[in-house]
């Protein structure tokens, strides 16, 4: 009995989940203190957020190059999980930044709503770092069933509600593919630790054309794809991203997007490195249809934040790409994206946020029309970010397509690269058309634009910057992407 | 006569859950999956793995399906008019289903624990379950028990009533 004790306490590794750790101490004592205050106050809940990012991201900060692994192998803070944590960091700090006064706008100040995003974030840290399936699988756990209730979290909207029971029915779902998919794995390897896995189905080649392995692969696989909203199990994804509040719409395709993808590359580069050939394979294919179905639909989108949902599949399409290629640059370039993807993805949203009338989003192209000259710092602002979404220079997003790009020509897809390209260019025309409203058409009605508040004119700030950063000068990020893969 | 035993069980449970799934009357539907969990059950005694089976009854087949009916009861989902005649129809499936059930259960007791052959390479017994729960995945329960807080949470934030519209005027 006394060695049981003594052999748990000798696998505790706190410093392998410190950073998920604190920030979901800083969620409960949030919770705590919202008890003690009035209804309706939120404003300390944003700061004691943002502080509890911080103090996390300076954790992450300090375990950089100092991988720490715990708790009998089940979770491991290597430079890979720092990358993707600090990525789901800055996601959730802009997010927060730009809630509060939309929030208060839509008349649900509630303050629930920041521990909630603290626990989806620390939920997607220990998908990153997971390298046992349990882990993976309740870190996706804890994040989906966050972002079930943000995304249902105007209960007064019926779109809203549609959001999240959608998301919540789907999501379960596709919970249940991966879990069978682990099963499975499980059934043929005997045990749900990532490192024991790939041994054992390296030593036991016969193993590799087992109907139960490949069934497995293919379910684990569908599990993740649900979560990036690949073709063909995106359908969720226009909707659940139209009815959810902005901020989260934001939230959820950056962060969780990248979480998926994160525990994605790890169970693939861990366990399967002997299908190689096959999930490349698998993946050559999901890819170019991600792409191409996210831009072409796209193409037909009036209302903007649809159209940014269409857009962010195909973005989902571009880093498969870095999947298919599956060799340093190829990876690194995935992780260089997604953090380029939050800076520009949540800028935008950012500006549709203050694009929006009292009680009412104002989200379709028509009604954009005239906004760059009505408001010349967010038409600038949302210029810039549609840049950036359509991969030109000098910004994040032609870095990180390039890194990608290059990585696929590398590894000799030649032609995946040449229609990620191809598309890159189709999506020119639904970005370009939000330009042409906002700059080359008339409002058709003069009314009130609602205040611009300076969180939300940070968050467009930081969000710029991010994009400047990261597309003039790569070189730096990249390198610790390198460091970061395995 | 474990993998016959087995087999039987199969049958039943996919047959119960089928039922389950095409019933009209939420309340039969209920019945048959209790009798799905119920085979469940006996197929992890079968397989080596008692406690795992236990639980299946009290948590699954007892608590959380009690729970189902209440709600189907509060919320008047279930039919108000009984219908007339003996409805063989209707009952019989579950007799043929449970009474078989019970006859494998039977067996199962009335046979010596320890000549009993169980189909799973592996007997687990309750202390290692503990063990591997506490040792191994010690991180994973930690994480159960932070989501399970998270999921009360969501349920309070949905469940509570809506922020009046006036407040703020």
């Amino acid at each position: 009995m006394n060695d049981l004790v003594q052999n748990a306490l000798l696998n505790v590794n706190i410093a392998a989940i410190l950073p998920s750790l604190i920030l979901v101490c800083f969620g409960m004592g949030l919770l705590l203190i919202n008890v003690f205050l009035p209804r309706g106050t939120t404003r300390h809940a944003v700061w004691i957020s943002l502080i509890g990012l911080a103090v996390t991201g300076f954790f992450v900060y300090t375990g950089w190059g100092n991988p720490q692994y715990g708790f009998n192998d089940a979770v491991a803070m290597d430079n890979f999980a720092a990358f993707f944590s600090i990525t789901f960091l800055v996601c959730a700090a802009l997010t927060i930044l730009m809630s509060d006064d939309y929030l208060r706008r839509e008349g649900y100040p509630v303050s629930e709503y920041y521990p909630l995003i603290l626990f989806a974030t620390a939920g997607a840290m220990w998908m990153a770092s997971g390298t046992d399936m349990m882990t993976i699988f309740l870190g996706l756990e804890v994040m989906s069933i966050s972002l079930y209730v943000l995304a249902g979290f105007f209960r007064g909207q019926v779109k809203s509600n549609e959001a999240g029971l959608k998301y919540f029915l789907l999501g379960a779902f596709s919970t249940g593919f991966l879990l069978y998919g682990m099963a499975l794995i499980y059934g043929v390897s005997g045990s749900t630790r990532l490192t024991e896995i790939g041994v054992y189905l390296k030593t036991h080649a016969s193993l590799l054309d087992n109907p139960m392995t490949l069934a497995g692969l293919v379910l684990l696989s569908t599990g993740f794809l649900f979560k990036i909203a690949a073709a063909p199990f995106h359908m969720w994804a226009p909707d659940v991203y139209e009815g959810a509040p902005t901020p989260i719409t934001a939230f959820m395709s950056a962060g969780p997007k990248a979480a998926a993808f994160a525990a994605f590359l790890r169970v693939m580069e861990y366990c399967f490195f002997t299908l190689k050939p096959e999930w490349t394979a698998m993946l050559w294919v999901l890819a170019v249809l991600t792409m191409v179905v996210g831009n072409v639909i796209a193409i037909r989108q009036t209302n903007i934040k649809r159209m940014l949902a269409y857009s962010s599949i195909a973005h989902a399409g571009y880093v498969l790409v870095g999947m298919v290629a599956a060799n340093e640059i190829g990876y690194s370039g995935i992780l260089f994206y997604m953090l380029a993807y939050t800076f520009m993805n949540i800028g935008a949203f950012a500006v549709l946020v203050l694009a929006g009338k009292k009680g009412e989003d104002n989200l379709t192209l028509e009604g954009l029309s005239g906004f760059g000259f009505k408001k010349p710092f967010l038409g600038v602002a949302m210029t810039i970010f549609l840049f950036s979404l359509m991969g030109l220079p000098p910004t994040a997003g032609f870095a990180g397509k390039f890194y990608i790009f290059a990585g696929a020509i590398k590894a000799g897809y030649i032609w995946l690269a040449v229609i990620g390209v191809l598309n890159s260019a189709i999506s020119l025309y639904y970005y370009l058309r939000v330009m042409v409203y906002m700059y080359f058409r008339d409002p058709e009605e003069d009314y009130a634009w609602v205040a611009m508040p300076g969180a939300v004119v940070v968050t467009i700030i930081i969000a710029i910057a991010g994009v400047f950063y990261l597309g003039i000068m790569p070189g730096e990020v990249m390198e610790l992407a390198k460091q970061a893969v395995f | 006569m474990a993998s016959l035993l087995f087999y039987i069980l199969g049958f039943i449970m996919l047959t119960a859950t089928l039922l389950c799934i095409t019933r009209r009357n939420p309340v039969h539907a209920v019945i048959y999956l209790v009798v799905g969990f119920f085979a469940l059950a006996l197929m992890f005694y079968l397989l080596g793995a008692p406690l795992v089976a236990a639980w299946e009854v009290i948590v699954y087949a007892g608590a959380i399906m009690v729970l189902f009916l209440f709600i189907i009861m509060m919320l008047g989902l279930a039919p108000q008019e009984l219908p007339e005649g003996p409805n063989w129809h209707r009952w019989g499936p579950l007799v043929l289903l449970s009474s078989s059930l019970m006859a494998c259960t039977l067996l199962l007791i009335f046979q010596d624990p320890a000549a009993t052959e169980i189909i799973g390479t592996y007997y687990l017994a309750p202390q290692e379950l503990g063990e591997a729960l506490f040792g191994r995945y010690a991180l994973a329960v930690e994480v159960v028990s932070f989501q399970l807080l998270f999921a009360s949470i969501g349920a309070y934030m949905l469940g509570r009533s809506l922020p009046k519209e006036d407040d703020e005027s």
